[in-house]
């Protein structure tokens, strides 16, 4: 046997123990693997919606649910802006994810019965309670969706929006036309142009795209809400492991506020916490990251680039925010909201 | 065994037969590769959500569809829409280009200066084009419900559509088109005894004169009756807009404007070509023989022109038939828009709704092709 051979005979049974080691530990994750390999997340959002994800003019992403992809980017390399983002249309989102051109989709996208069962995709948690309601011209009179009688609505054509008005208004025998556009830009185009009284959306989609109307002080929406659409990050069928870490990154975003840890403060809360749960977090205690094949302050990362669900809600659609959206039910089940998280044991 | 090799026909049918059966494979593999990744994928597969409720309101239905349908019954109103938008674009896009092609070889330079800048100009703009500025440029242009323009009080436009009145009842028209029907076969009667006993005895039928009476006279008289004696659903402001009637919608009216002026100028070169194609000799012949312009322009230039036209014209009512497709970017509910646009987010089958749109369009396309291919051997020059 030369010494060449032996080499690599040796090099391919260390190659294999390790193989073998690492796969009693943790189950394979394609997608993991994927993002290392390539570097970045690919991140599925909203073609363009204020608030959830929009592009500025520099072309940098911003918005709740570009947050979201970016500190998955942070959990998993340790670099929030390590995120390509694709848009996506109503129409395109499911093909997008369903072949593997993105590896997560954070887009304003209401969980489904159907769409879980049906599409091969999993819903991993929820990061916006929302309503739909609908946006009409203050000057109409208008003031609760009852009000609509014989109105043109404009929506999106193939969202939860087109199917919930359509059952509402029937199953109250109140005759409106309702007008499907292949994209929300288009239908809020058509909205603002004057074909339709109404445009239908959740609260706070129709928050976002009234900043786009020519005379946004023209328009109320309205406060009475015909359904309940809760939105959060979504994944494809298969490699539980990548699931997971997506579900546990928005819950220790939402457990960071609950836990009162902060982008300002989490180096201190590291360093000096005694909270048995925030040291676990953040990584001073114990192995959590690498419980899921993670770096061990994957969170910690996520937390000091991204902030916790607080910062980042009040910065995209808060009061931060030109939408001034109120907490309402995104608020933390300790203030009267529906944020729940659970422990990091 | 080399004497069946070496013969032509027999390696021809072999080479079609193997064609044939890898084509089958590859449909095979393809399917089976297919529906196998998707079981993997947790991705539902076949054909079952057709008879799924729709639950899809569609402003602009001319079947019996309501939102309580099933999605096979979506598909139909998607169907219907793409045929109707396609039937009319493709007549006012023929007579709109027949004009401008006419006018394109007209002596008068100004004429056929502003024919030619219309022709250069919508053949060097997309079609997407075309159909926005229809559509934001109507609606634009148009007033809100409160402040429509009434037509005799009973039809209503604004920028939600032009809302006319229509029968509740509609027997009686069903028995007037009836009548229409009966008077146009009894014109293509008429014309046939005509050409026969001119052919036998050289005596000219004043056709036309009982063509007018028959294609305009009987349909006004019977649709006029028809209108006296039906009940009409006349629209009224109620809530935010008008209440009954037909609401001809303002996506149908700018898709329609959009296809017909866009394809006038391609078919108006194609009508230029075919009357230039026909020698000027055949002019000539036709007065020397006695033929009056109108009668020479009809029974001589105008059947030679036709067979040089109808090829390039079948390929421009399939791109009506295509086109019609844009309807989809301004949201009228053609095939493209409610099956692959509603139908397909709301169930997540791509893959069989892609696949029956692709289907439908090809049946259609090739129905288009087969009338205009036999319309194009009918006229097809006779030689002995």
């Amino acid at each position: 046997m030369t010494l060449l051979a032996r080499g690599v005979f040796g090099a391919a049974l260390l190659a294999l123990g390790a193989g073998a080691a690492s796969a009693q530990q943790l189950a394979p994750s394609p997608t993991l693997d994927a993002i290392r390999a390539r570097g970045h997340l690919e991140c599925g959002v909203h073609l363009g919606l204020p608030g959830f994800s929009f592009a500025n003019d520099k072309g940098e992403w911003t918005g709740l649910d570009v947050d979201f992809c970016r500190a998955v980017a942070a959990a998993v390399l340790g670099d929030a802006n390590k995120v390509r983002y694709t848009p996506t249309s109503v129409q395109q989102r499911w093909p997008v994810l369903q072949s593997g051109q993105v590896d997560l989709l954070s887009r304003n996208t209401t969980i489904t019965y159907s769409r879980n069962a049906t599409l091969g995709v999993n819903f991993q948690g929820i990061n916006f309670y929302e309503g739909q309601t609908f946006i009409v011209r203050t000057a109409s009179g208008a003031k609760k969706p009852t009000d609509l009688e014989n109105a043109s609505i404009c929506v999106a054509a193939g969202s939860t929006e087109e199917r919930t008005a359509a059952d509402y208004f029937r199953e109250r025998n109140i005759k409106v036309s309702i007008i499907n556009f292949q994209k929300n830009d288009d239908a809020i185009a058509a909205y603002d142009a004057g074909r339709c009284d109404s445009y239908t959306a959740g609260v706070g989609a129709l928050a976002g795209q009234r900043i786009k109307l020519k005379t946004p002080g023209e328009h109320t929406i309205m406060t009475e809400l015909i359904s309940n659409d809760p939105q959060g990050p979504v994944t494809r069928w298969g490699d539980e492991r990548w699931q997971a870490v997506v579900r546990w990154v928005l819950n220790g975003m939402i457990a960071a506020e609950q836990l009162g840890v902060t982008s300002k403060n989490v180096e201190d809360m590291r360093a000096n916490s005694k909270n048995a749960e925030i040291r676990r977090l953040l990584g001073a205690d114990g192995n959590f990251g690498a419980m899921l094949g993670l770096p061990n302050e994957w969170m910690f990362n996520a937390i000091k680039q991204v902030g916790n669900y607080s910062e980042s809600y009040e910065r995209t659609v808060g009061k931060g925010s030109p939408l001034g959206l109120e907490r309402g039910s995104n608020q933390l089940w300790t203030r009267g909201g529906l944020l729940f998280t659970p422990p990091f044991q | 065994m080399t004497r069946y090799f070496y013969d032509k026909r027999v390696r021809e049918i072999f080479w079609q037969v193997a064609l044939l059966a890898g084509l089958a494979v590859t449909i095979v593999l393809v399917v089976r590769n297919a529906s196998q990744n998707m079981v993997n994928a947790g991705m539902a597969s076949g054909f079952d959500f057709l008879w799924r409720t729709s639950g899809i309101d569609v402003p602009f239905v001319l079947t019996s569809y309501t939102p309580e349908s099933n999605i096979l019954a979506l598909l139909w109103v998607g169907v219907a829409n793409t045929l109707v938008i396609t039937f009319v674009a493709a007549i006012a896009a023929t007579l709109l280009g027949f004009v401008i092609g006419v006018a394109r070889l007209s002596p008068n330079k100004l004429l056929s200066g502003l024919a030619g800048a219309y022709i250069e100009f919508v053949r060097n703009i997309p079609l997407l084009f075309f159909v926005l500025f229809w559509y934001f440029g109507v609606i634009a242009a148009l007033p809100g419900p409160r402040q429509s323009i009434g037509l005799f009080a009973v039809a209503f436009l604004n920028n939600r559509g032009l809302t006319i009145p229509i029968p509740t009842d509609g027997t009686a028209f069903r028995i007037a088109a009836v009548v229409v029907l009966a008077g146009f076969l009894a014109q293509a009667a008429i014309a046939v005894w005509a050409k026969r006993r001119r052919d036998a005895t050289g005596a000219i039928f004043p056709v036309w004169a009982t063509g007018l009476a028959l294609f305009l006279g009987v349909p006004a008289v019977a649709f006029g009756v028809a209108a006296v004696v039906s009940a009409w659903d006349v629209p009224a402001l109620r809530g935010f807009n008008f209440r009954g009637g037909f609401v001809l919608v303002p996506e149908f009216v700018a898709l329609f404007a959009a296809l017909a002026t866009y394809t006038a100028g391609f078919i108006a070169e194609i009508v230029r070509g075919g009357i230039q194609s026909v020698v000027k000799g055949q002019w000539e012949a036709a007065y020397a023989l006695g033929l009056r312009p109108n009668r020479a322009l009809n029974l001589v230039v105008i059947p030679q022109a036709m067979r040089v036209m109808i090829p390039p014209l079948t390929s421009q009512y399939l791109n009506v038939l295509k086109n019609s497709s844009f309807g989809a970017a301004i949201a009228f509910p053609e095939l493209v828009s409610v099956f692959v646009g509603s139908a397909l987010t709301n169930t997540g089958q791509a893959i069989e709704i892609i696949a029956i749109t692709l289907a439908i369009y090809l049946a259609l396309g090739l129905a288009v092709s087969a009338f205009m291919n036999w319309y194009n051997a009918r006229t097809r020059l006779v030689t002995r």
